[in-house]
């Protein structure tokens, strides 16, 4: 899954410390879900997309070979 | 019947997450470190020595289920992989070490000693030290 988390963050202005203040999470959290190594949950993604104001597949997408089949 | 199920999916979601405070972490190092030296030096007291090394044990469990300073869902999920590491790893140790100690045995002194278990310390052990810090380990990972 690739996140456009760190650009969403730049936009706001916002350090990792601060976005994890906001949502309830240590800056390590905000830190690993940016490099991928992190697929935060369902409830996170939504306090997140709340923070940023969008949906949350604007900042949250599958990869190619991750996304279903039709 | 209904209220029945609902008090006892109360009490096991409590029992789920039952964690001590961030503060208890300080005294399980504390006891842990006590008792590590105090393994050392004891080495005629039969009894204190069997005190000593239970120590350790309920230091590492205190350590254990001690929260972080901010518990979020990155902690507890690297928390259960530790577990999860921590288990597999241990009973891998518990079935192998005697087949191994055995044929150590076997190829270098050429006895055949009867097939030994490991020892419930010595596996309470295993589980909690790997679990304290393959955690750690995975922390460090994340930051």
């Amino acid at each position: 899954m690739k996140n456009r988390l760190k650009i969403e963050r730049a936009i706001l202005d916002i350090t990792q410390e601060e976005l994890a203040k906001r949502i309830g999470v240590s800056r390590q959290t905000i830190n690993s879900i940016e490099k991928n190594r992190y697929i935060p949950s369902t409830v996170l993604a939504l306090k997140l997309s709340i923070v940023f104001n969008k949906n949350v597949n604007e900042f949250f997408d599958l990869e190619e070979n991750e996304k279903p089949t039709s | 019947m209904e209220s029945f199920l609902n008090h006892e999916r109360k009490s096991l979601d409590k029992l789920k997450k039952f964690q001590l405070p961030n503060q208890a972490k300080k005294i399980g190092w504390v006891i842990f470190c006590i008792a590590f030296i105090a393994l050392f030096f004891t080495t005629k007291d039969t009894n204190l020595k069997l005190i000593a090394k239970y120590s350790i044990l309920i230091g590492l469990l205190i350590i254990s289920i001690s929260k972080e300073e901010i518990e979020d869902e990155l902690i507890k999920n690297l928390r259960m992989h530790s577990f999860t590491f921590a288990f597999i790893f241990a009973v891998f140790i518990a079935i192998t070490n005697p087949l191994c100690s055995y044929l150590a045995n076997f190829v270098f002194t050429e006895q055949q000693e009867p097939f030994g278990g490991i020892g419930d310390w010595m596996i309470l052990w295993l589980l909690l030290s790997v679990q304290v810090f393959y955690f750690g380990y995975l922390k460090k990972m994340h930051q």
